[in-house]
């Protein structure tokens, strides 16, 4: 009798102390949120954060009313590496100063990102603010339910310094949700050694055919061409992606039968030439000998050593070589040759960030758009971004620092050449497959897969998101 | 006999309720929604879908199917890379070595480190043009054995097996380590005076009598590699192009693509290849232990 008296008051010892572990954890958030004066999750407290906006708004001196509302707090915000980088630092401690608060940024390798944000999403455990590689169709594709996940910043007075090409990234059925900071320097283009180019008198390539007698000339000099880093995955497959231009010129109307699935990639001969052109490089070595185990890290110091001749980057690079290596020789912009493309693409994407609708801290969040949107900060950004020669906000205050380069290529570029959009924005659910298909052209380049079951990969991806979304195209 | 039990059998009420509500009905609710056509969209109007999850897995052009095969064969490799010379060093470090403890330390040293910090240094490690690997290697004048260890597809399944068997030899080692400590001395005394050389006092004494601690870690291996996920999402991410994906890598992108159906298809058939081996094993193990 007595053991059994025993063992049941161990068993209820057990159970108490389990179901009081359980109940501690539902505690400390609600004590949080009582503290902070914010509803942990749900309408009300954005619709809180909405009115303690409003009256922001209205009240100049709120900022330093704010400060002490929000002494303590902790702000979290998830980002891909690359999209933030040290651009932000100085704002972010000038933001922890100003509010007394600690901004946690848990930046995440890119290759990882986006996977894992969706995870956070769908588990409800995602930081205060996140980011996007967003696009005019990116917040239903990505997000999916922005209704859900993202605070509804509409109305926010910092929407007026976003210009309205990227307001299109930024807004879902007419609702504000993303802020977009990026630059409008030609992007992704070739970038080359406009002095090894002469030393070595070669002529900037126009066509594939002179792209490949420059790389074999490059090539005989223990060069290596065309500077491709494979192991970021999401670089190598810009160079299918960006020349979007040429495929449309050849086949008029692709983009909207792309979006109207009444188009595929594959098949799509164009797109095909271009992958064997790609493969073909990637054989003859002209990537370098281990493109597909090189990440991008290095790329200044591959310019500035003279190891490579060209690359595919930002311009903004030419002024990160010169300042980060002290080298003198110069460079140039030209386009990006694979499939003989004369085209120069729009592009209102970029990386935008999100407030978190399940976040504690939702006034926070809204201040820190607010801060970040100050002229102030966006000349930190601007220059504290050795990638950046400009910021594309509205504000005329900002300092932008032009390069001669990107003056002269953008001159060079026939006007009516300039209005396709990139192929991963301008075409609904193909950038949601980045990844994928930059694997995919990997293991078409290493013989493991054929150039159309890439192109077909991508047709199934897209049909997969848009069945997942409704989309009536797909039906 | 009754009255000697210590415990009564309702005791094991509280932990049964919880295996079943954490575990138990998880699973099953996995299986369930394995035949829906479960995603980010329809979570709240499911739809009975069959088999189609489990047909698209097996007849996609996707190669899904290489996924599962490349489970397969990472549990076997990494399961005889970390057990055999797991246990010769258990052995080696069982005998009179001298710093015996020091050099146990050493090796169970990997087993702690986060899989994430592994990733960190071994994907330095292991880089082509600028990893330490290859520059000691080209010091030592072995140029010539340069490899791109993490993007050639000859390389790249020997370099995260290697990198595996690092971090795991000294955790499987512990548990032999374990196991010889059980074993009477005398035994190994009696074949010393009969005249049994070292690989027959292994094959006879300490091979049966370590069978416990042989199952153990196959148990372990085994479960470990069928279900291997952070090893490979640190080094490769599946990668160079599909070549190192393997189910939970594949079902991990289904669930972060918001299919969810199809991410716990691939959970459940991971979840019935493990269990069948898992049984499998556990019946021969204990089949041979009844004939000792």
């Amino acid at each position: 009798m007595k053991k059994k008296v025993v063992s049941a008051m161990l068993c209820a010892a057990m159970t108490i102390g389990m179901l009081s572990g359980c109940g501690g954890g539902q505690d400390a958030p609600s004590d949080a949120a009582a503290d902070s004066g914010t509803e942990a999750d749900g309408a009300d407290g954005a619709d809180e954060g909405q009115a303690d906006e409003d009256q922001g708004d209205a009240d100049d001196g709120g900022q330093a009313e704010g400060s002490q509302d929000f002494a303590g707090e902790e702000l979290s915000i998830l980002v891909s590496s690359g999209w933030m980088d040290n651009r932000y630092d100085e704002t972010i401690a000038r933001f922890e100063e100003t509010y007394g608060v600690t901004v946690d940024l848990q930046t995440i390798p890119a290759d990882q990102y986006s996977k894992l944000l969706q995870s956070k999403l769908t588990t409800d455990s995602c930081a205060d603010i996140f980011w996007i590689q967003s696009n005019p169709f990116a917040i239903e594709s990505v997000i999916v339910d922005p209704e859900k996940y993202c605070i509804d910043f509409t109305g926010a007075a910092w929407a007026e310094k976003m210009p309205e090409a990227r307001l299109s990234s930024c807004t879902y059925q007419d609702k504000l949700y993303g802020l977009q900071i990026w630059h409008n320097s030609p992007e992704y283009v070739m970038v080359y050694n406009k002095t090894m180019f002469d030393e070595l008198e070669l002529q900037v390539p126009s066509t594939y055919s002179e792209l490949l007698a420059v790389c074999e000339k490059l090539a005989a000099e223990n060069i290596t061409p065309w500077f491709l880093p494979g192991a970021d995955g999401w670089q190598h497959q810009l160079a299918f992606f960006q020349i979007g231009g040429v495929y449309e010129q050849t086949t008029p109307g692709l983009y909207e039968g792309l979006n109207n699935n009444t188009a595929t990639f594959a098949d799509n001969e164009k797109m095909l030439e271009v992958l064997g052109q790609f493969k073909e490089l990637s054989d003859k070595g002209y990537f370098g000998e281990d493109w597909v185990g090189t990440d991008s890290t290095n790329i200044a110091n591959e310019f500035g050593d003279r190891n490579c001749g060209m690359a595919m980057a930002n311009s903004s690079i030419i002024k990160q070589i010169q300042e980060e290596t002290g080298t003198s020789d110069e460079f140039g912009l030209f386009l990006i040759p694979l499939g003989d493309n004369d085209t120069f693409p729009t592009n209102p994407a970029g990386p935008t960030m999100f407030g978190y609708k399940g976040t504690e801290h939702p006034e926070l969040v809204k201040a820190f758009f607010e801060f970040v949107c100050e002229t102030q900060s966006l000349q930190e950004i601007l220059d504290n971004s050795p990638a950046y020669t400009n910021v594309h906000m509205n504000d005329d205050a900002v300092e932008q620092h032009w390069l001669p380069e990107e003056e002269t290529f953008m001159g060079s570029v026939d006007a009516s050449k300039m209005g396709t959009p990139v192929l991963q924005t301008g075409t609904k659910y193909t950038n949601d497959f980045w990844g994928d298909f930059g694997a995919d052209m990997i293991a078409y380049c290493q013989g493991t897969m054929e150039a159309n079951d890439v192109l077909k990969n991508m047709d199934t991806n897209r049909a997969e998101a848009a069945g997942v979304v409704g989309d009536p195209a797909w039906q | 006999m009754k009255k000697k039990k210590i415990y009564p059998y309702w005791f094991l009420l509280v932990p049964l309720a919880l295996y079943i509500l954490f575990f138990l009905l998880p699973s099953l609710l996995g299986i369930f929604y394995s035949f829906t056509d479960w995603n980010v969209r329809t979570v709240d109007k499911l739809e009975f879908v069959g088999l189609k999850n489990y047909i698209e897995i097996f007849t996609s052009d996707k190669d899904y199917i290489s996924g599962i095969g490349h489970t397969l064969m990472f549990t076997v490799v990494s399961n005889i890379v970390k057990l055999i010379p797991a246990l010769f060093l258990a052995v080696m470090l069982h005998e009179g070595l001298r710093g015996k403890n020091f050099y146990r330390t050493l090796l169970y040293l990997p087993s702690i480190l986060p899989f994430v910090i592994i990733g960190i240094v071994f994907r330095s490690v292991l880089n082509y043009n600028n990893g330490l690997l290859n520059s000691v290697l080209e010091f030592l004048q072995l140029g010539f054995l340069k490899q791109k260890w993490l993007s050639d597809l000859g390389m790249v399944w020997k370099s995260i097996v290697g990198v595996d068997a690092w971090r795991g030899i000294g955790y499987v080692m512990t548990i032999f380590i374990a196991g010889l400590g059980a074993i009477p001395r005398t035994y190994y005394e009696a074949a010393q005076i009969d005249g049994a050389n070292f690989w027959q006092r292994l094959r006879h004494i300490t091979l049966p009598m370590l069978s416990g601690s042989i199952m153990i870690n196959l148990v372990f291996g085994i479960t470990y590699g069928l279900k291997v996920f952070d090893i490979i999402y640190v080094l490769t991410n599946g990668g160079p192009g599909h070549a190192t994906e393997v189910m939970t890598t594949y079902s991990y992108q289904m669930y972060a693509n918001g299919q969810y159906g199809m991410s716990v298809a691939f959970n459940t058939i991971l979840l019935i290849i493990t269990a069948v081996i898992g049984v499998l094993i556990v019946r021969t193990m204990s089949r041979k232990e009844v004939q000792q």
